[in-house]
């Protein structure tokens, strides 16, 4: 092709829009991941003034199913080895808070004795989840 | 080198093309939206530890405890609407009150206290609906800054 043709042709595709569209689909994929492991889906209870807590990164989610049902992450565990999972689940994090999650149906006995067990694998304090009045989900799922 | 010069030369643009900037601004913004309602949103609570030396300095001051008997809180289902129902009772340092006056009665106990030594105990029959009990940390929570809510256990 010399200097001065006319309109100068181009033989390759484009890729940069391509590029842009993949790189910004990985941040996506990237931000929603650690929303992908909430495990059952649960009747949160609701109430008026719950406080933030943070989003869902650092931190072992417990759910307790409608049925009593133990969940950490997005696994189902067997209450005699809940403990044992819970230690498994702090893997690198230091400081992990543990949440919890349970149904709105369940009795106050219920999340106790999990609360319990989650006290006795050697974490302080729980955060119990609720979702505020109007809001239709929370925590993801 | 012409303006518009239709078949000379390498067309130059001089200022910087800003439309995949906006794309990914654009794409950013909906990137938060959609994330901003995922927060989790609930209340810290925690078990008494079996500490010794945590006894004396509590010991200073009087443990306020919130009971929720079922006697007087009939509530084994999830409630409907919001708030509590009137005819739910609880007793706050032995004192009966509705569940209503929980927010106003708390405070009035609590919030004269530095604020690492707000602690109310909370003593629930264990057959009351988890959803009630929430509600009711909710409006404890509401009187008084930082409280700390303790589950008592049997």
């Amino acid at each position: 092709m010399r200097l001065g043709e006319p309109a100068r042709l181009q033989a390759g595709i484009n890729i940069t829009p391509l590029v842009d569209v993949v790189l910004v689909l990985l941040i996506i994929f990237m931000v929603m991941a650690p929303q992908m492991r909430t495990g059952p889906e649960v009747t949160l209870p609701n109430t008026a003034k719950p406080t933030e807590q943070g989003d869902e990164r650092g931190k072992i989610m417990v759910t307790i199913d409608e049925k009593g049902g133990l969940w950490i992450d997005d696994r189902e565990i067997a209450p005699e080895l809940f403990g044992e999972g819970l230690r498994a689940a702090v893997g690198t994090e230091t400081d992990p808070k543990v949440v919890v999650k349970a149904d709105s149906r369940l009795s106050i006995g219920d999340v106790r004795r999990a609360m319990i067990a989650i006290e006795d694998a050697g974490f302080q304090g729980v955060g119990l989840i609720a979702k505020r009045p109007g809001e239709k989900k929370a925590g993801g799922n | 080198m012409q303006m518009n010069g239709g078949g000379s030369g390498s067309g130059l643009q001089s200022e910087i093309n800003i439309t995949p900037l906006v794309d990914v601004v654009l794409v950013l913004l909906i990137i938060f939206m959609v994330v901003v309602p995922m927060m989790l949103h609930g209340y810290d609570v925690s078990i008494p530890q079996a500490s010794s030396q945590t006894v004396p300095a509590e010991a200073e001051m009087s443990q306020v405890v919130l009971a929720v008997g079922e006697k007087n809180c009939q509530m084994f289902e999830p409630p409907a609407g919001e708030g509590l129902p009137a005819n739910c009772r609880v007793s706050l340092d032995a004192r009966e009150i509705p569940a209503t006056d929980l927010p106003v009665r708390v405070a009035e106990a609590l919030s004269g206290r530095p604020k690492d030594q707000r602690v109310l105990f909370l003593a629930a029959d264990d057959r009351l609906n988890y959803e009630v009990i929430l509600r009711i940390v909710d409006l404890a929570k509401s009187g008084v800054e930082d409280l700390r809510i303790e589950f008592v256990t049997d």
